[in-house]
């Protein structure tokens, strides 16, 4: 975290340089301040930092992703003349265990294809979730396993 | 530039419209209460998003622009919470899945929840 | 530039139209109900819509000021869908639910008949399922803490 904080100090002192407090040139100077902490990754220890930073932009690529395939497939669902669904509610086991992670997965379920978190069992070990084609839970679990909580514990761990 | 960044927020406004559309249609056709979740949840948010998003680009300003993404980023954050929330409040309740359900794994465990606490 | 302003003041107006049409949409489930949560459900696609309005409008009139309506107006929303919510929680449900279902289960029963065969087949097999939460229980309760694969099998 202190790394992030030398980030952005490093893109304060570029728009106090260039004398320009845009949001534009803070960006800039952002990237160029992430730069230049990649070019000393060796010595001051920030390889984890960068790894780190790619794995949440990855994550952040594939729920943008995801959404918008969600989205496309509830259109076409929703627009095609016979609807023919099979909807019902599958336990899913979490391997997550942080408060953060599993309401991040949980909120990430529920704007993905087909599928809505409905509940978090008491003992925290158990995410039900409603999907909207419940004919194949074993096929769907193994793609929330594989897809996005193996995502988040690559990026958050 | 600027003839494509008109363009691109126009496109934007028509297909986030068509997303509203669609949303408020799979709100009406689906059968059961959860299964209209899923379409207001997810092609609501991206509709009202997609919309924000040409707002930003047609603005141009950076204030206006972080505001907008700000507020994008704040519906995508609330809508899955606030229809989570609802769907919970309504399975507790007992408003059971309708009848084309194929499979309900919670009905056990939510009525040994519910029994003790309502 | 002309024309592309041209093009986009077309897909504005026509967007408005779009947006209308789907608050009209949205109106009928929020009439239509049948139940408390589906009202609820509707009233918050319309606060959606409306700020997908806003937006519209703000292009259309050049005011970025509604960009923090649209914001104010997403956090109401929002609250008024949790505080919503808890109320349906703490209210339970009504005898008007209680009749819906009723009604709607004997419509369920009436209909087979009247469809072909392999539809009527179909639709026996929902009910079933819908029937199965009453029947869980007591398998539940022998077996103190089911897991999922557990719960698959036992209801293949």
């Amino acid at each position: 975290m202190s790394l992030f904080l030398v980030n952005v100090l490093l893109a304060l002192a570029w728009s106090a340089v260039t004398g320009v407090f845009s949001f534009g040139n803070l960006a800039f100077g952002f990237v160029l301040a992430m730069g230049v902490l990649s070019l000393i990754r060796e010595q001051v220890g920030s390889v984890g930092y960068f790894s780190r930073t790619r794995r949440v932009v990855s994550l952040a690529l594939l729920f943008i992703y995801e959404l918008i395939l969600s989205a496309w497939r509830v259109a076409i669902l929703v627009l095609s003349p016979r609807m023919d669904l099979k909807p019902g509610i599958f336990a899913y086991p979490l391997k997550v265990d942080r408060d953060f992670e599993i309401t991040l997965l949980a909120n990430m379920i529920t704007l993905t294809p087909g599928t809505l978190s409905v509940d978090v069992s008491d003992d925290r070990r158990i995410l039900f979730v409603h999907a909207i084609d419940a004919s194949t839970p074993d096929q769907t679990r193994r793609d929330i396993a594989e897809g996005f909580e193996r995502k988040i514990m690559e990026a958050f761990r | 530039m600027t003839i494509a960044l008109t363009l691109l927020s126009a496109a934007f406004v028509l297909i986030g419209a068509l997303f509203a559309l669609v949303a408020s249609i799979g709100l009406l056709r689906l059968p059961d209460l959860y299964s209209r979740m899923h379409a207001a949840s997810k092609a609501g948010t991206v509709g009202s998003g997609l919309l924000l998003i040409a707002l930003a680009i047609h603005a141009g300003e950076a204030g206006v622009m972080a505001r907008a993404l700000a507020g994008v980023i704040f519906f995508l954050l609330t809508a899955p919470i606030s229809a989570h929330l609802l769907a919970k409040a309504a399975y507790a309740v007992g408003y059971r899945l309708g009848p084309t359900a194929v499979r309900d794994e919670m009905a056990s465990t939510v009525e040994e929840q519910t029994s003790g606490s309502i | 530039m002309s024309e592309a302003n041209l093009i986009l003041d077309y897909a504005v107006d026509l967007s408005l139209w779009i947006l209308s049409l789907s608050f009209l949409v949205t109106l009928i489930r929020v009439i239509r109900g049948p139940t408390l949560p589906d009202r609820v459900l509707a009233l918050d696609m319309l606060v959606a819509v409306a700020i997908g309005f806003i937006a519209v409008i703000g292009i259309k009139t050049g005011y970025v000021l509604y960009v923090d309506i649209a914001i104010a107006l997403g956090l109401v929303g929002f609250l008024t869908t949790v505080a919503f919510a808890r109320f349906i929680l703490t209210r339970g449900k009504t005898e008007d639910d209680l009749l819906e279902e009723h009604n709607q289960a004997e419509r369920l029963k009436n209909r087979p008949p009247r469809h072909a065969p392999a539809r009527g087949d179909k639709q026996g097999e929902g009910a079933a399922t819908a029937e199965r939460p009453s029947a869980s229980p007591p398998t539940s309760s022998d077996a103190s803490a089911p897991t999922s694969s557990d719960a698959t099998k036992e209801r293949p």
